[in-house]
């Protein structure tokens, strides 16, 4: 079993990205960065992924995310994201009202926080990959704290 | 109209003599120590192929291409040995700063790698259809996306052939366009007409509003209007409709297409940005043709064939509590479309635009009503 | 010098009324809900293929029925939507289907958006990487390469710049030109990139295949321009890229041949399969159809004597520059151009223009005589 939010975690995911390099590649290009923050109780945790050509290349978590370093980053609350990871391994991917742009698109649940529109931006440049990625928890056997 | 050529080359002896010698083995080899720079170009990440960012190298790359361009007139590839008579190609883009943008070059490779096919890649066939209103404003509303599409598509296409060869990856870029276009259209025609209701209405207003962007007199000015203003706003109907996707395929197709209109949007802010840097005296005129055409976006807005089916989808039918929570829905989603229409704006170097121009009064007046 | 639309929506405050009444108070006008146009359940045929732009030519959607004369739409309004009054002239230049049309174009442009390859990352580049050419090989691929990526482009201007001319009502031409810019654009970097990986970079210019372009870019109507491009020039360049695959140095650039000769056989395709529906549906024009073709022949011919390509083509097909080299390489070539030719004529007869294998065409009396000199050199043609 493996924590979320941890750097486990995404490496989990960066493993089984690894894995399925035909499908990513499929999908295209990546280069982005952005930041995950995850907040439960007034305290927040950060993690900051790195993603190149068809992988994600590194990951690491941060005590805070300098939104001039990353193309955007997106927070919300534990029980979101928690909601989010279930609905992806009980459907074997994010159902409508769990996607990432459903879940960011007015901000209400999770919400994407950056510096400027060219990175935000990335988000909807890379979305299917982003969505892709995340559907990879299908795989994973995740706790929560 | 039409050019012919300055001689019947059949009938030219000096052009058959020349032909005759060398297909009796004198070659003339006059290429063969072309006065051009030698490289070999090799890709900088193997995983990445070999992209035009590797080749942007000495007189063969674009960072160096200067502003101006008036001894290029021809189709010649850049970096090659020009000699003996060019024709004029009529480009009437000759400005770097008209058409460039910094991340046009990766923005096209990254097109090309995040194709996609309609025909296959969304899930036409599926139980999951929504009630016949819903399905009618679905209709509706991707009867209204051909529209935007269709005009989307005419804007490259119109200046493409009049930008000078030297901005190849400018060039590229918007037959990537093009195509994302024809693509997009393809899409929203077959998800219109698979529910079983038909297309549905034109819009006029639209139409009358996307005319007037899509016939800007220059190509920064169409270029604002079409990648940036009408683009982004684009973005924000298809993260809308992907949230609230009635089908899988509307989720599936939203998800695509947003990436295609980000691209756009990411060419068309980049463009802006680089005029604006590059020519700040323009930003007089470009505040001036926003002021003039930005009125577009509320026929956008309010147009009855994106506004209704909007309310309908996002509410999720057509009694009165439905009616309420797709309003709301739909108010959230013209907010978000100034709110980030400005900031992009802004980001391109239009500072104050949000307190010069008109549209944020109307919107607020959306909010208290 | 640019359209202004009929009102400025922010002044318009019988629209903007309108709009906010809506969004206060939820009461909606859904006329639009009855519109009146014809409901279809379009399903695919093929599973595997998908929905298919032939599974949608269904009634007043559907491209088989659009007349010869597109009288109602000239608008942006989607091929079977209802129109309302209001809407802006597209001012469309060609409305007449007999201009444009092509059996098949929907499944030209079908097939063009799923093959679709990427010139950065579906060639072998790194096979390059310490693969030498001798100078004369690697000057003459370079030189060859310089030739294809400058006129490559050509066929992404010339048909883009009549997209927006044509009426809006034929989807699937519009679609098939604009999958057409996406290939010629590819084509352009592929061969811009072989010819910056040889170790030589780009060589000349070619002003007589420039005087060709010209001719292409200014055609005076879009069957003009079809017949000059799709089936002359590209015809021609086909016939070059299997040539230039035969040739090819390294399993890399045959890869590149094999790959561009995929798409423009699908342009080929088009040409052939509009000029045959001219033919066949308005007779009259054909006397117009020859008329172009003298001049598209006669351009085609001048790219054909442009030494810069001939002479790297003897110089690859020999193999280099001993004069046994340039003896074979003349020969092979020879057999290339007569063979170019002699396909030419054959999609004009398949096409149903076989008179111009005859004294109509100076190209084909050129045609002949260099054929029967070539055989009396003993060579098999």
């Amino acid at each position: 079993m493996i924590k979320f939010p941890s750097t486990d975690y995404f490496e989990a995911l960066k493993t089984r990205m690894a894995a399925e390099q035909e499908r990513f590649r499929r999908l295209g290009f990546i280069d982005a960065t952005f930041a995950v923050k995850v907040s439960d109780n007034g305290r927040s945790r950060n993690f900051v992924l790195e993603f190149e050509v068809f992988e994600l290349k590194n990951v690491r978590e941060v005590d805070s995310v300098d939104l001039k370093q990353v193309d955007f980053a997106i927070e919300g609350d534990a029980r979101v994201w928690r909601e989010m990871i279930e609905n992806i391994k009980r459907h074997g991917e994010a159902d409508t009202n769990h996607d990432i742009n459903t879940l960011t698109h007015f901000g209400e649940q999770l919400k994407v926080i950056y510096d400027g529109p060219d990175g935000h931006d990335k988000l909807y440049r890379f979305m299917e990959s982003i969505q892709e990625f995340f559907d990879l928890s299908s795989g994973v056997d995740v706790s929560f704290n | 109209m039409a050019f012919y050529a300055d001689k019947d080359y059949t009938q030219d002896q000096e052009v058959l003599n020349a032909m005759q010698e060398v297909m009796q083995g004198h070659l003339t080899l006059h290429w063969y120590d072309a006065n051009t720079e030698r490289i070999k170009g090799k890709p900088a990440d193997y995983r990445r192929g070999l992209t035009y960012r590797d080749l942007d190298v000495g007189s063969y790359g674009y960072t160096d291409l200067p502003e101006d361009l008036r001894r290029h007139q021809s189709m010649v590839a850049r970096g090659s040995e020009k000699w003996g008579k060019l024709p004029d190609m009529g480009y009437l883009v000759n400005r770097k700063s008209e058409v460039w943008s910094d991340n046009v070059a990766d923005l096209y490779e990254e097109d090309k790698s995040r194709r996609w096919a309609p025909a296959v890649d969304v899930p036409w066939t599926g139980a999951d259809a929504p009630s016949p209103e819903v399905e009618a404003a679905c209709a509706q509303l991707y009867t209204f996306l051909q529209e935007c599409a269709l005009v989307s598509l005419d804007f490259p296409s119109r200046w493409v052939s009049l930008v000078n060869q030297e901005f190849l990856e400018v060039k590229s870029f918007m037959c990537a366009q093009m195509l994302d276009w024809a693509r997009l259209l393809e899409a929203f025609r077959k998800r219109a007409l698979m529910g079983g209701q038909g297309l549905k209405r034109a819009s006029a207003t639209a139409e009358q509003g996307l005319k007037e962007w899509l016939w800007a007199e220059t190509y920064p000015q169409g270029s604002l209007s079409i990648n940036l203003s009408l683009a982004g706003f684009l973005l924000a109907v298809f993260r809308q409709v992907a949230a609230f996707a009635p089908r899988k395929a509307d989720r599936v197709l939203m998800g695509f297409a947003m990436q295609d209109a980000g691209r756009q949007v990411a060419y068309g802010l980049g463009a802006l940005r680089y005029l604006l840097s590059h020519r700040p005296a323009q930003k007089v005129a470009i505040e001036e043709y926003l002021d003039q055409t930005e009125h577009v976006m509320v026929a956008l807005f309010g147009s009855p064939e994106l506004l209704e089916p909007m309310i309908v989808i996002c509410g999720g039918g057509l009694e009165s509590a439905q009616i309420g929570t797709g309003r709301i829905a739909t108010a959230k989603f013209i907010r978000l479309v100034v709110r980030e229409y400005m900031e992009r704006l802004e980001a391109a170097g239009l500072s104050g635009r949000s307190t010069r121009s008109r549209i944020p009064a109307v919107v607020d007046r959306i909010a208290t009503s | 010098m640019s359209y202004l639309s009929t009102t400025n929506f922010l002044d318009d405050k019988s629209f903007a009324d309108k709009w906010l009444y809506t969004m206060r108070t939820g009461e909606l006008d859904l006329s639009w809900m009855n519109a009146r146009t014809e409901k279809i359940n379009p399903s695919p045929q093929n599973a595997r293929r998908g929905l298919t732009y032939r599974d949608l030519d269904l009634g007043t959607y559907g491209f088989s029925d659009v007349p010869e004369k597109v009288r109602e739409n000239r608008s942006y309004a989607p091929r079977g939507a209802e129109i309302p009054p209001g809407l802006p002239d597209a001012q469309p230049e060609v409305s007449r289907k007999s201009e444009l049309w092509a059996f098949n174009t929907e499944g030209y442009y079908e097939e063009a958006v799923t093959r679709q390859w990427n010139a950065t990352t579906d060639i072998p580049w790194e096979r390059l990487e310490g693969a030498e050419l001798p100078e004369a090989i690697g000057k003459a691929l370079s030189q060859l390469m310089t030739f294809l990526t400058e006129v490559e482009m050509i066929a992404t201007d010339t048909p883009a710049k009549w997209l927006p001319r044509l009426n809006p009502e034929f989807i699937e031409v519009r679609a098939f030109i604009a999958s057409q810019a996406m290939d010629e654009a590819r084509h352009a970097e592929v061969f811009r990139k072989r010819a910056l990986t040889t170790g030589w970079g780009l060589m000349k210019a070619s002003p007589m295949n420039e005087m060709a372009l010209k001719h292409l870019r200014d055609a005076d109507s879009f069957s003009e321009m079809s017949v000059a491009l799709h089936l002359v020039a590209e015809g021609n360049v086909l016939t070059m890229f299997r040539f230039s695959e035969y040739l090819s140095p390294t399993d890399v650039d045959k890869k590149i041949f094999r790959l561009v000769m995929q798409d423009e056989a699908r342009h080929v395709g088009y040409g052939m399969q509009h000029f045959k529906w001219v033919l066949e549906n308005f007779p009259e024009k054909r006397e117009i159809l020859h008329k172009h073709l003298d001049e598209a022949e006669n351009i085609s011919f001048a790219a054909g004597a442009a030494t810069e390509l001939t002479e790297s083509f003897i110089v690859l097909a020999g193999g280099g520059l001993k004069p046994e080299n340039i003896e074979k390489g003349i020969r092979i070539t020879t057999q290339f151009q007569l063979k170019q030719m002699e396909e030419h004529f054959e999609r004009l007869d398949k096409c149903g223009m076989p008179e111009r294998k005859g004294e109509r065409s100076k190209l084909w009396m050129m045609y002949q005589m260099g054929k029967a000199a070539a055989e009396q050199a003993g060579l098999k043609i």
